[in-house]
């Protein structure tokens, strides 16, 4: 699958934004996981993850937005998220998530809290 | 309502689960049950099938079998696969470890979360060994009152 049909990748002021185009069940969080790291080697240090039109997001998913935020954390970084839908606010929380990852209403807030 | 007994089979590799996500989410709609309680279904599948694919099987020429039940009180979902063999890096989930893999799992970890979402949202959850040396985990969903939708 081409992955930047799922995922739209643009820069504001040095800040990667990643907006997710697809729900993040298992196939779609392999590419996810596979474009985070490949940020971590471009020495990208701030990323904000767009989720405003994802319905569905799994474990996997999560568990690679987390991992990537505590490594850019180690450098100076961040990855910030913005836009959840109730079911995936729902779905952070149950796993605890949200008490590791900054998480906003809007993407102008993800930036702005850079 | 008639009883389903529904089964399906998919080759062990991720990019099944979603057509299967998206088949037992309209099912669970046709059944009645609030949006809400659709995404938690759909969203334990996920999590169940992803482990099975994973933890669960050597590679994509093994399969993930489905046994999809529905009757007056309930959606039942069993996933089964077909294990492993000795592979440690595959077979870390088993029902033997799940004690441990619940007490080492952490918000801020990358790993177990799923077994962890699939006991929370279903109503009740059993994982246990099967004969060809596998897992079976079985997820139920009970309707908020019998259910009458017709068929």
């Amino acid at each position: 699958m081409d992955s930047t049909k799922l995922m739209r990748l643009r820069e504001w002021s040095g800040i990667q934004i990643i907006e997710i185009k697809t729900d993040l069940s298992s196939y779609a969080a392999s590419d996810l996981r596979k474009i985070l790291e490949g940020l971590l080697v471009e020495k990208v240090d701030r990323v904000v993850v767009n989720l405003s039109e994802v319905n569905h997001i799994n474990s996997t998913a999560v568990g690679a937005l987390v991992g990537v935020a505590k490594r850019l954390r180690q450098n100076g970084g961040d990855l910030k998220i913005c836009a959840l839908a109730d079911n995936l606010t729902r779905t952070f929380n149950l796993i605890g998530a949200s008490s590791v990852l900054e998480i906003y209403e809007s993407e102008n807030s993800a930036l702005a809290a850079f | 309502m008639p009883k389903a007994d529904i089964e399906l089979k998919i080759p062990s590799a991720v990019f099944y689960i979603e057509p299967v996500r998206a088949f037992v989410g309209n099912l669970a709609r046709s059944l009645g049950f609030p949006r809400k309680r659709v995404a938690d279904i759909q969203l334990v599948l996920d999590e169940v099938c992803s482990n099975a694919v994973h933890h669960g099987s050597d590679n994509a020429t093994a399969s993930v079998k489905l046994r999809i039940g529905v009757d007056d009180h309930a959606l039942e979902i069993l996933v089964r696969d077909t294990g492993t063999g000795n592979d440690p890096q595959k077979n870390w989930l088993t029902r033997e470890r799940l004690l441990e893999i619940e007490a080492n799992r952490s918000p801020s970890g990358e790993r177990g979360h799923g077994i962890f979402i699939a006991k929370s949202l279903s109503d009740t959850h059993e994982m246990q060994s099967n004969d060809t040396g596998g897992t079976d985990v079985r997820v139920v969903f009970y309707f908020l009152k019998p259910n009458k939708v017709k068929v």
